[in-house]
């Protein structure tokens, strides 16, 4: 992947996470529950992502806590969405390729066996517990 | 290289390479020296046969992008649950031609 094929798509994916993220908060306030999740509108079951959205919107209203419990993934994407336009910006502006190079580096650290073996009981364990929330 | 050994090699692996790649990879094989002949054997590629099954099962969790080792992109579909489904979806139709591409991608490092 290119450089610039990469920025296009992280500058594409934070623009949908923030009109998804508007579009969900509006939602709240209207009290209604809708979930494009495929693998919930199937099989009835969490996913290891689902409340990420509901943990991220309780991120906004600064209750860290109640975020945490609800889906750690949360705290993670809320720190990332919060993070990476700045860093985008930043990128695009001085035209260097700092995110570029991090994300090769980070894709090269998730290959190593143990890293990735950690990281996937890691997601198992948090869907094990989505599922036990019954989120 | 001999090219009855070129011919063999194409037919049986044709599925794993897109068909317009096909002249370019034979007279790359032709010209190649027979002491790489083990290297490209040995190649791992990927079948898109198996992604296609793989995506439409365990697509919303990006486990489609981690077997071609698009590893960032499989970490970012499963945190988006499959990129809120849309993805998923549009990785239905992209995949195979994505695992293709990987796998010249693989073959070229020796051609």
């Amino acid at each position: 992947m290119t450089r610039n094929r990469l920025y296009l798509l992280l500058g594409f994916g934070l623009f949908a996470g923030y009109v998804w993220l508007t579009w969900s908060w509006l939602q709240t306030e209207n009290h209604q529950t809708f979930t494009p999740c495929l693998f919930k509108n199937t099989t009835g079951i969490a996913c290891p992502s689902c409340g990420s959205t509901r943990s991220v919107l309780l991120l906004s209203h600064g209750n860290f806590r109640d975020a945490l419990l609800l889906n750690p993934l949360g705290i993670i994407m809320g720190l990332i969405i919060l993070i990476a336009p700045f860093w985008l910006l930043y990128d695009i502006a001085f035209k260097k390729d700092t995110i570029y190079t991090s994300y090769h580096k980070a894709e090269n650290f998730i290959k190593i066996k143990w890293v990735a073996i950690t990281l996937i009981i890691l997601v198992l364990i948090n869907w094990a517990w989505n599922i036990q929330k019954g989120l | 290289m001999d090219s009855q050994k070129v011919d063999m090699y194409l037919m049986a692996n044709a599925k794993f390479f897109q068909s317009s790649q096909i002249p370019f990879i034979r007279e790359r094989l032709l010209a190649m020296d027979e002491s790489k002949w083990a290297y490209i054997q040995a190649v791992d590629l990927k079948d898109p046969t198996t992604l296609i099954i793989v995506s439409v099962l365990a697509g919303g969790f990006g486990i489609d992008r981690f077997l071609i080792g698009d590893t960032g992109l499989g970490v970012a579909k499963l945190l988006t649950c499959g990129g809120l489904g849309i993805w998923t979806i549009v990785d239905w139709f992209l995949i195979m031609d994505l695992t293709k591409q990987k796998n010249i991608e693989k073959l070229n490092a020796y051609l």
